[in-house]
């Protein structure tokens, strides 16, 4: 593991900059996640090292986005790229954020970091550079949908930062879109403010290649009267984790999340979420969805923590899991931890095949085999594609879904 | 609104099991090393591969250490400060209850255990064991009638021996886990089951376990046998006095089913759980597996957890049989600083097999309740299924409910589904009886029972009835 090699002994980066000084000596204590944690005991340990065999790349080497160009009004980002911005409008305003506040705001979060817990993060402002490190203060109202790229270029590790503020009142759509190379890790952390009253519709889209790694962390931290949709998406990655940890920090917030995660040939990839309610009537409405196909592995964890005082927190998770193949695996775990005693939170898991009535009902009818489980798959995926602000109506998802089974 | 202290009152119940016998015992020094194991062994006057058996499980034992991962908080077990093996004093043989002391018969009676003049009013078999030893088992020549074997383990090794080398920890393996080890390494006695092919056991069978001395630990271990299509039911309960100290239990229990062989494993376990501060209590870390071994046998579980200060406990399957079945059902409540971290784990392995989980918890004062559960399909259990449902419900604001399910598939032609729930005592159920001249205290009770009354209709009558007394018990109070 190369990276972790030239961590130890500090060869890692040059002109470290004072976080990637911090976080490098955190990681230098104990530079690997502890194998034993439920949060990294499923990891499959040769395609973690694999995700940590190249080398860094601070470059950005172009590359063409396999989208429709913008359409009218979205304002399209690619992080390491075009990330100077400033508008400033009549009824809203996006700009970068300064480098001090910038530097503050990840810095209180580096302190409240656990070691296993967000060793992703971790890693991540270890790698990224400035250059690398987008920083964005939204707000006001009216605002278009914004579009975020981050993509890794082939044979080397690259790492980006999002870092998102979203004024009080603000309603803002956004979509981000992580790209992964044949043979590439991209590292990609996001961090997300809602202050009060403001609202999110957030999409995750993040598909590789041939043999691309991805680690990709989301931290979200919802202020009172917020509210944070997420649908998210992740397949074609040789080994991909997603973890979210969504913090209602005064509590009064809703979440709302629909994420997917779809496996094939040896991939494996897994979603590990952490929603903690920490004040009084929160809401969250989540489901997961996997698919596994071939010798794939697919992985979900979710935790759901209500301290005593999130009283009358009403909190479901539900985990959905269709199992193709023979070889392939899934592992869930839904937790809830309570202590409060006014709640109402219930979780449920299912793991099954295509269901052999309905596709039996469409094949008295003259739909071939292959149609009608395609039918039954456009249906399974569309209620978390449906939930993905922007991409619906121009990225055609579903048939690059479809079309790849 | 619900007065929050009248309901933690209505839960509060002290503990009538906690009384001491002041009888003579044998116990030998405390701490634990090959020495003390040597001496258990010659004790029981056992064969040399138990002997074997043990050495090889201490050996393991010594290089495991303690799990840590169920994050229960109790202060560390000084495992030298215990006293591994301790028996009343009595003659050598004893040939017939009478010549049982009277004191133990006593103790047991005060329990509610007939070992004399009422065994014959009820239709149960007993095996009452007490610290280290199994000092009668009840109905024995009845059930030898009926070619069943129901005695104490010790008694087993000696006239049973083939049955013992045969399948002594083929369920639980002595490394399977360290208490499981430590068990393997010295346990001292408990139950033996043998039901012989085609007997469907003419009475139900019980077990019941005393703990009387404060500074011994106790490590029962439990083997039942279920040759083809037969069928039996067997009963466990248990109580300790209440000492300030806390008492180790370490228990082993091996299930096997053959073909269309069934086992059902009740339990009540009201194990001293300490004082409101947390003084004292038991430590009950258990090690329960059945292996339904043939086509079509079925193993189920059913429990009710109200004692011990701390709960660590996994009553498990290991569907290897086709078709073969299992089933879980469990009530824990929790009160004042217990912690209860308890669940199953159904392994499917054999093609078309079924599983059930009930599992209902209630926790109440500063209490920790928590569900930790494994489902797993194997790449062979084609065509099978699980359902398992855990609810917990809440009783103030200083309990804690966890649920835990671990669920884990490789076998796509399988279904496995999964149902959570946490809610508090609703607010309009209570006011709905209480308006309709039900008082208070009854009114939670009534509710509490009516939580708890999917896992109370799989107990045996007998269990039933003394599972909803021991509920009603711990619910009832000083309200009024």
């Amino acid at each position: 593991m190369e990276i972790i090699e030239k961590l130890k002994t500090n060869k890692l980066i040059d002109n470290q900059t004072e976080i990637q000084k911090i976080c490098l000596h955190k990681l230098q204590s104990s530079p690997l996640p502890n194998p034993k944690s439920e949060l990294w005991r499923l990891s499959n340990k040769s395609k973690f090292s694999n995700f940590l065999n190249y080398s860094v790349n601070e470059k950005n080497p172009k590359f063409d986005i396999p989208y429709p160009e913008n359409s009218q009004g979205t304002i399209r980002l690619i992080i390491g790229e075009n990330c100077q911005i400033k508008l400033i409008k009549e009824n809203y305003s996006i700009q970068q954020l300064n480098e001090s506040e910038l530097n503050k705001y990840i810095k209180e979060q580096i302190a409240c970091f656990d070691q296993n817990e967000n060793w992703s993060d971790l890693l991540n402002l270890s790698l990224s550079s400035t250059k690398n490190l987008l920083g964005l203060k939204i707000n006001g109202s009216k605002i278009p949908p914004i579009e975020i790229f981050s993509h890794a270029s082939s044979n080397s590790l690259n790492a980006k930062t999002l870092v998102i503020f979203l004024e009080k009142n603000c309603d803002i759509e956004l979509l981000q879109v992580n790209l992964g190379k044949e043979n590439s890790s991209l590292s990609q952390s996001t961090f997300f403010l809602l202050e009060e009253n403001s609202s999110v519709n957030h999409g995750v889209v993040s598909y590789g290649e041939n043999r691309s790694n991805l680690l990709n962390s989301l931290n979200v931290i919802q202020q009172k009267n917020t509210e944070y949709n997420l649908g998210s998406l992740h397949f074609k990655f040789n080994y991909a984790r997603f973890e979210i940890s969504i913090k209602q920090s005064a509590g009064n917030a809703k979440t709302n999340i629909k994420g997917m995660q779809i496996t094939k040939k040896d991939e494996q990839i897994s979603t590990y979420t952490k929603i903690d309610f920490n004040g009084p009537n929160g809401f969250l409405d989540q489901i997961n969805k996997s698919l596994a196909d071939d010798k794939s592995h697919a992985i979900f964890e979710g935790s759901i923590i209500v301290p005593k005082i999130a009283q009358r927190t009403d909190a479901s998770q539900l985990s959905r899991n269709l199992l193709l193949s023979n070889l392939a695996q899934i592992d869930t775990k839904p937790q809830l931890e309570i202590i409060a005693d006014d709640v109402k939170c219930k979780h449920g898991a299912t793991i099954s095949q295509l269901n052999e009535e309905e596709l039996f009902y469409m094949r008295t009818r003259g739909v071939t085999l292959q149609e009608a489980s395609k039918l039954q798959l456009s249906s399974y995926f569309q209620e978390i594609i449906s939930f993905i602000p922007i991409s619906k109506d121009r990225w055609d998802l579903l048939d690059k879904l479809l079309n790849e089974n | 609104m619900v007065n929050e202290n009248l309901v933690k009152d209505v839960v509060k119940e002290p503990y009538k099991y906690g009384f001491v016998t002041d009888i003579e015992t044998e116990k030998i020094a405390k701490g634990l090393n090959e020495d003390i194991i040597r001496l258990i062994s010659q004790k029981k006057e056992e064969p040399k591969y138990l002997l074997d058996f043990r050495l090889k499980a201490f050996k393991k034992w010594q290089k495991m250490d303690e799990p840590d991962w169920a994050g229960l908080g109790y202060k560390q077990i000084d495992y030298q400060d215990i006293i591994y093996y301790s028996a009343p004093k009595q003659k050598e043989k004893i040939s017939s209850l009478d010549e049982v002391d009277p004191k133990l018969l006593e103790t047991f009676d005060k329990l509610g255990i007939p070992l004399t003049e009422q065994k014959k009013l009820t239709n149960v078999a007993v095996d009452a064991v007490f610290d280290s030893v199994s000092i009668a088992t009840t109905f024995r020549e009845e059930l030898a009638e009926h070619g069943v074997i129901f005695c104490s383990i010790s008694e087993a090794v000696k006239n049973h021996s083939d049955l013992i080398e045969k399948y002594l920890g083929t369920v639980v393996p002595a490394s399977d886990n360290y208490f499981a080890a430590l068990n393997s390494a010295v346990f001292s006695d408990g139950s033996f089951v043998y039901i012989p092919k085609g007997v469907t056991c003419p009475m139900d069978l019980s077990s019941y376990f005393r703990i009387n001395s404060g500074d011994s630990g106790q490590f029962e271990r439990t083997l039942i046998i279920a040759e083809e299509s037969s069928s039996v039911s067997y009963l466990e309960g248990c109580t300790a006095p209440m000492f300030d100290t806390n008492t180790l239990h370490a228990a082993v229990v091996e299930l096997i089913a053959l073909d269309d062989a069934s086992i059902k494993y009740s339990t009540v376990q009201n194990w001293y759980a300490g004082d409101e501060e947390g003084v004292g209590g038991i430590f009950n870390f258990v090690t329960k597996r059945g292996k339904c071994l043939g086509k079509r046998s079925k193993i189920s579980w059913s429990q009710v957890e109200t004692g011990s200060a701390i709960t660590w406990k996994y009553p498990s399957c290991l569907l290897l049989g086709e078709e073969s079945v299992g089933e879980f059902y469990s009530v824990a409540l929790t009160n004042n600083l217990q912690q209860a971290d308890t669940g199953t784990k159904m392994i499917h392995i054999g093609p078309k097999t079924k599983s059930t989980i009930v599992s209902k918890g209630i926790s109440a004062g500063n209490s920790i309740n928590s569900y930790r559960g494994l489902v797993k399909m194997g790449t062979k259990a084609a065509g099978s299924r699980n359902y398992s449902q855990c609810d917990s419900m809440l009783i103030g604001d200083q309990a804690s409910a966890n649920t835990f399910p671990y669920i884990k598939s490789q076998q796509p032609n399988s279904e496995i589904e999964h149902e959570a729930s946490t809610c508090r005592i609703s607010e309009d159920q209570l006011f709905y009886l209480q308006s309709r001249g039900i008082e208070f205290e009854e009114a939670v009770s009534m509710m509490v029972s009516g939580f708890c009354r999917d896992v109370f209709n799989q107990l045996p009558m007998e269990f039933a009835a003394e599972a909803d007394k021991l509920l009603a018990l711990k619910l009832e109070g000083s309200v009024g």
